[in-house]
């Protein structure tokens, strides 16, 4: 396993996966983050259904 | 306008798709083929991530600038320009703070394990976390402050904030610190080597690739949130007027 030093027991195997650990929870949170909001701002813009349906005076 | 939105869809997704792959390719030649550095070892690796996100974190201020001065401009002369400048703005804010945040944090997992200590005050450490808070503040400005000018002053606060930037910049250049002098443009000694170059180049660009997607996604839903808001506001207009007969 090429990789396999960056598991081992040592503090730069740690801090290294620590690190890439970080960015990619950072970067992957915000754009998550992001990705909510704009659900959640796609449901506040669609119309309410009772301003779609015809009022009295426009009967 | 469906149509329009259907095109920036796929454009996006195409994007994404092209930043991902730039951002696997990366982290392959950063963790698998790149040499590991003859004095630091593995630990050195993050440089990879380090260095690119740093200098991003660097850029990004100045589209919050730039944003920021063209919203003083266009306040009273543009509203409706006004608010697009001021879109690009706290996008770029919040992704400054992202790329900051990883600057700081690698940074600091790199420096207990190179110099054995987590933190210094030098002026490079210092004059970046000094960015960061300015930028978080920005963010608690827009997101606190009730005045009816939140805007206006977040603007203010920004071109007061990019000043920090040269600053970060050149301070290993002013100062003597406890961080290394610039890899590139630093004088004769400057410079990884030729092996470490593609892994570091990869990086920028995925990283590059991956921060305007952020700024353009980010831009997008403060869009939708201005138009939800002026949405509301015109309801709330139609309501008032309808009470009012």
């Amino acid at each position: 396993m090429k990789l396999s030093w960056m598991f081992g027991s040592s503090m730069e195997a740690h801090h290294l996966l620590a690190s890439y650990i970080i960015v990619w929870l950072v970067q992957g949170g915000y754009a998550a983050w992001i990705a909510w909001q704009w659900r959640r701002t796609g449901k506040e813009l669609q119309p309410d259904p009772a301003d779609l349906s015809p009022r009295d005076e426009d009967a | 306008m469906a149509k329009r939105s259907c095109i920036f869809g796929v454009a996006g997704m195409v994007w994404v798709v092209l930043t991902l792959t730039a951002i696997a390719y990366a982290t392959r030649l950063a963790l698998v083929v790149a040499p590991t550095e003859a004095t630091m070892g593995n630990v050195q690796r993050i440089f990879y991530y380090h260095v690119p996100t740093s200098m991003l974190s660097l850029l990004f201020p100045y589209v919050n600038f730039m944003a920021s001065l063209f919203y003083l401009y266009w306040r009273r002369r543009d509203p409706l320009r006004a608010l697009t400048a001021d879109a690009v703005a706290i996008s770029a804010a919040e992704v400054t703070v992202v790329y900051s945040s990883i600057c700081l944090l690698t940074g600091m997992l790199w420096g207990r394990a190179a110099w054995g200590i987590w933190w210094t005050w030098d002026a490079r450490l210092t004059s970046m976390l000094l960015l960061w808070l300015l930028y978080v503040s920005y963010l608690m400005l827009r997101k606190l402050s009730s005045t009816g000018q939140t805007q206006t002053l977040a603007a203010v606060l920004s071109v007061f904030a990019a000043i920090d930037v040269p600053i970060v910049y050149m301070s290993i250049q002013w100062w003597r610190t406890q961080h290394p002098a610039p890899v590139f443009g630093g004088g004769a000694d400057s410079g990884i080597d030729p092996s470490m170059m593609p892994a570091f180049v990869w990086n920028v660009v995925g990283w590059a690739m991956w921060g305007i997607f952020l700024l353009l996604y980010r831009y997008g839903l403060e869009r939708r949130r201005q138009e939800s808001e002026q949405a509301s506001a015109l309801r709330a207009i139609e309501g008032t007027l309808e009470i009012a007969q």
